[in-house]
């Protein structure tokens, strides 16, 4: 009985390895990758304009803690050196450093993913089959990271975040949420796709992409910031690093900005699963018109977006 | 690491020798290195048949990044995230959408450079073996996607000539043996170069691309379950007519179970869609 029960589990085994992808066959992501994609570059750079949330599919939860968030919280000490959560990686001007680590036997048991700023903490990616600690364990702004490999993708779930920002315009996102990033290698580029799931702030899941360019060797952004900056240095950085800091924080002017500057109605602005269909470009063609006036604000790229992603907008 | 979207390459196969050394072990060596009698040569399978990936069916645009350069038609000079130069800055200010309008050209915001880019639904289906189609709602437009030798003369167009090839992945197993069907595998992505365009509108407040601008596009499928499935297209639009630098975006499709949202419109200077 016992010898039929070893053959079975060899069996089995054998089963199972036909059935699954190698773990030593994947596709290397080493490397110093940085932001390619230009869309959005004002958003990644400035960061997102008060109260303009169409195209994120936010719940009530989620657009009232938007529309009341402070514009200078940021300056509060306890959060001046506040890091973003893993889907940073989706909004900030940044790419990242793919290493990497190996056991001794030389398989893959990790990629850690580092950023050139201080404010998106180191990504440890497990790919060893790691136990997922218990979801009452310790939350980090990194989480807790397990990947495996999908033919040519990574794909990386990540769980444990920590209370923090969705968005540098004071949307939130809860210690519940849970991020699905795949990452697919082309040559030097190598595309990336979010799926961010919050139950307590989000109606849908939120997808975002983007696409990231690989440095040669040894190279790295030009610009690193490394260490926390004080709000009031941040403030004089070349024309303030949150955008909402330097807001007036009283509610009804800032749901006014978007109405103001682009004639984009509240209906749209305050966000919603909806708002990320055509069929809601079809409801605002009775509701939308063109500002009458030349464009005042972030209008222009000038200087590079490359290679490290920042545009350098200076015409506001 | 074979090179991306630029690159005139044929297959990945980054973990084909893998592939091949494992099956040599196991004794399935693919046929030329077996001792057996010559078989009528079978003919090369074709790109539908090579696909890795099925992006055919019914996609809608989920529009989740510049969502105000996208789902409306933004104000005179906005022209954020786009590398433009001076020159298309000029035009751009001096653009009319009724005059483009009343001339007839009400599609030039819905060319190859952007097409993907609008909110919109997709229809992918195989119009043969060695091409794929794709219909979208908004502006009534058809790409064709060719695989195989390009034709030799090829007049400009508004969705221009779009070469397309697959980059495929082969993935073994815990033995060396392929995973997926034919011996191949299921994953891979799509890549496309477009080029021969008639000049058109990068956004619909005016800003050009012009005559000589070339289109690189990735095409990913993600895919999380039977009902969770995206398609994601990575472009890269270069012109040297009218920007300092490549225009990159990215594109997201989520999977539909049908074509009842299917809802064919004009092209539309005026409107997001």
């Amino acid at each position: 009985m016992k010898v039929q029960s070893r053959v079975m589990a060899v069996l089995a085994g054998i089963a199972t390895g036909l059935c699954c992808v190698t773990a030593n066959a994947q596709i290397d992501l080493s490397g110093n990758w940085v932001l390619e994609s230009t869309q959005d570059a004002v958003k990644y750079d400035e960061g997102p304009l008060t109260d303009m949330f169409a195209g994120i599919p936010l719940n009530e939860e989620g657009r009232q803690a938007g529309i009341t968030y402070p514009g200078d919280e940021g300056q509060e000490l306890n959060r001046q050196c506040q890091p973003w959560p893993t889907h940073y990686l989706f909004m900030g001007p940044w790419g990242g450093r793919f290493a990497a680590v190996r056991d001794t036997d030389g398989k893959l048991a990790a990629w850690v993913v580092t950023s050139p700023a201080y404010d998106r903490l180191t990504m440890t990616i497990w790919m060893d089959g790691h136990v997922p600690p218990h979801p009452l364990d310790l939350h980090t702004f990194a989480g807790f990271n397990t990947g495996r490999y999908e033919g040519n993708t990574l794909l990386v779930t990540t769980t444990q975040l920590k209370d923090a920002y969705l968005e540098r315009n004071g949307l939130p996102s809860s210690n519940q949420e849970l991020d699905k990033i795949f990452f697919t290698r082309h040559g030097d580029e190598m595309t990336m796709m979010g799926v961010i799931n919050d139950p307590v702030y989000l109606e849908a899941p939120w997808v975002l992409a983007r696409t990231l360019k690989l440095l040669s060797e040894g190279s790295i952004v030009d610009d690193p910031i490394l260490y926390c900056m004080p709000a009031e240095v941040l403030a004089g950085f070349t024309d303030g690093y949150h955008s909402a800091i330097e807001l007036p924080p009283r509610e009804a002017e800032q749901l006014a900005f978007m109405k103001t500057h682009y004639n984009l109605p509240l209906d749209a602005t305050l966000g919603g699963a909806r708002t990320m269909y055509p069929q809601f470009a079809r409801k605002l063609e009775t509701e939308y018109k063109p500002p009458a006036t030349y464009c005042q604000l972030y209008c222009l790229p000038e200087g590079h977006l490359l290679p490290y992603g920042p545009a350098h907008i200076q015409n506001r | 690491m074979s090179a991306g979207r630029n690159s005139s390459s044929g297959q990945h196969g980054v973990l084909a020798p893998l592939a091949v050394g494992a099956l040599a072990l196991l004794g399935y060596a693919p046929s030329p290195l077996r001792a057996q009698a010559p078989a009528a040569a079978k003919p090369a399978p074709t790109p539908r048949a090579q696909a890795p990936i099925d992006p055919t069916g019914y996609w809608v645009s989920l529009i989740t990044q510049n969502w105000q350069y996208r789902m409306v038609v933004p104000g005179r000079g906005e022209y954020a995230d786009i590398p433009l130069n001076d020159k298309a800055k000029k035009f751009a200010d001096a653009w009319s959408a009724a005059a483009d309008t009343a001339a007839g050209k009400a599609c030039e915001a819905y060319g190859a450079a952007v097409l993907m880019r609008n909110p919109e639904r997709l229809h992918i289906l195989w119009q043969d073996e060695q091409t794929l189609r794709v219909d979208t709602d908004a502006g009534r437009q058809t790409r064709l996607l060719h695989f195989g030798t390009p034709a030799s003369q090829q007049s400009a167009s508004l969705q221009g000539y779009s070469s397309a090839r697959w980059q495929i992945d082969r993935v073994v197993n815990t033995f060396g043996a392929p995973v997926g069907r034919d011996g191949s595998s299921h994953y891979g992505s799509l890549i496309v170069h477009t080029d021969h365009l008639l000049p058109g509108l990068l956004r619909k407040n005016g800003v050009p691309y012009g005559a000589d601008t070339t289109v690189g596009e990735i095409w990913d499928l993600r895919i999380l379950s039977a009902s969770d499935q995206w398609l994601t297209i990575s472009t890269k639009v270069e012109d040297p007519q009218y920007l300092f630098q490549p225009y990159v975006y990215d594109s997201i499709f989520q999977k539909e179970p049908d074509g009842s949202k299917w809802s064919p419109g004009a092209c539309s200077l005026t409107t997001g869609l």
